[in-house]
């Protein structure tokens, strides 16, 4: 029994969580109604956890993609690429997301998850060096350890604590990858790329974007914080995820270096998993055909970002430093977090909850993530279930 | 030699008991005086990623690089101060 004595620790975490209600590890969405409401315990719920920027999922056309495909293609592909080689519609997807970053190479692995793991163990190596921010997502750290390479954290946001890292590497700057993401997933905050490149410039070192949060959401055309900040062709990795402003799941991998074409020979994390279903693969091809062609979706978004931050922030509430569709409400103690997403989800509003370790400074936090399909009532109906709360527990 | 990993030891015992002061953390006035021995874990129940925020401040108070992969037997400040020993030999 001893192997298994280890779970005792996590049972009283679950039992801790499910304390006061219910378990927010443990949701049961009962009935998807739409991009932002479901049915929870029989409840009408405004989904607004739920990282569907673009409000795509229930697309008409990025549905029909997804059906035809089943229909054409079949419903999988029963097994890696390497093994039983890749379908039409993979490369094609592959080729147009490179093509979308004005890049040469692009890569698509089955999961974000996959994709960061992919692309880090393939590209670094014993002896090689990461630097990598101290909020970057677990995919990040995992793919890093998993490497081998000498690992090294520099503060959130901070040049100057990435630059004393750089220095104190010396001459191994070389065989240094740095390592951010876009637009970071807790707080909504975004990296200063401009920065960072200058700086991988001057030092000689690699650089990889993490835009699984921003692909879509950021940029003159919804390629991300890079470009927004006006330096995509300077990154040499952009990894993302399709389970988020494409409404599907998936990850990626585009780069100017033709090098990303040999990961496919030693990722293990592409070589050893089965492809990506051919409906996947359609409707997330379909959904960067609407990131393209629609702009609004982007406008809308943001309009809806700005409408939920004021709305919140009237309220006093304390929210992450900056307007973004990631909406973090900074509680105190996990327990009082917890108190307070269970009644919101009482209210009829689905919020994340982020509690330590998981949530940066030890803080608690009420994520929200806003959509393009959110309707202005249901932003008022979030704001008002909000200052309800406020009210009562806060 | 010794002379250095106490002045070492000590200085992490400082960096701790700052680090927890400044982040209002509870365990504190319960736990009493920081030894070699004091676990950063158990016997102050900071999760990983205050952990991960104490060796920045260690980090930065010696001028040095931790390797994240370096750390899976250094649990105490006397572990982590065998670590920094090492690097400010290098």
């Amino acid at each position: 029994m001893a192997l298994l004595d280890k779970f005792a620790s996590t049972a009283a975490i679950r039992d801790q969580l499910g304390a006061d209600g219910q378990d927010p590890t443990d949701v049961v969405i009962d009935q998807i109604i739409s991009p932002t409401e479901g049915l929870v315990g029989g409840r009408h719920t405004i989904l607004a956890g739920t990282n569907n920027y673009l409000g795509l999922t229930f697309d008409p056309a990025c549905v029909e993609a997804g059906k035809k495909a089943i229909e054409e293609q079949g419903t999988g592909t029963t097994g890696s690429r390497m093994a039983n080689g890749s379908f039409a519609t993979h490369t094609a997807l592959e080729r147009d997301l490179a093509n979308f970053f004005q890049l040469p190479y692009g890569m698509v692995f089955s999961t974000g998850y996959a994709a960061n793991l992919g692309t880090l163990t393939a590209l670094v190596k014993t002896g090689d060096t990461v630097l990598l921010d101290s909020h970057c997502h677990a995919s990040l750290y995992d793919g890093c350890q998993m490497s081998g390479a000498n690992l090294f954290r520099f503060r959130h946001n901070d040049i100057k604590s990435l630059e004393k890292r750089l220095q104190l590497l010396g001459d191994k700057t070389e065989n240094c990858l740095l390592i951010t993401e876009g637009m970071y997933s807790v707080l909504g905050d975004t990296a200063p790329l401009a920065k960072i490149v200058e700086l991988k410039n001057r030092y000689g070192a690699l650089l990889l974007v993490d835009e699984a949060h921003s692909l879509g959401v950021y940029g003159e055309c919804g390629r991300g914080v890079a470009e927004a900040e006006g330096v995509l062709g300077e990154v040499d990795f952009v990894v993302g995820t399709f389970s988020k402003s494409l409404g599907a799941m998936g990850g990626f991998c585009v780069s100017p270096h033709p090098e990303l074409e040999l990961i496919r020979y030693v990722s293990r994390p592409f070589i050893f998993t089965a492809s990506s279903s051919p409906s996947i693969i359609a409707s997330t091809h379909e959904a960067l055909r609407q990131l393209r062609a629609r702009p609004e979706l982007r406008e809308t978004l943001w309009r809806n970002a700005n409408h939920l931050y004021e709305g919140l922030k009237a309220l006093g509430l304390h929210l992450g430093p900056q307007v973004s569709p990631v909406v973090a409400v900074r509680l105190g103690t996990k327990e009082e977090a917890l108190s307070c997403w269970n009644r919101l989800l009482e209210a009829g509003v689905y919020t994340n909850l982020m509690i330590p370790p998981a949530s940066p400074g030890g803080f608690s936090y009420l994520r929200c993530s806003v959509s393009a399909a959110h309707t202005p009532e249901q932003l008022e109906r979030i704001i008002s279930a909000f200052a309800d709360l406020k009210t009562q527990l806060l | 030699m010794n002379v250095r990993f106490d002045k070492i030891e000590n200085k992490i015992k400082e960096l701790l008991a700052s680090y927890l002061e400044s982040s209002g953390h509870p365990e504190l006035e319960k736990h009493g005086e920081i030894t070699g021995a004091t676990n950063l874990v158990s016997d102050f129940t900071l999760d990983s990623f205050q952990v991960m925020e104490f060796l920045m401040e260690m980090e930065e108070a010696f001028d040095i690089m931790i390797d994240m992969n370096n750390l899976s037997n250094a649990h105490t400040v006397n572990e982590l101060a065998k670590v920094v020993a090492s690097l400010l030999k290098k």
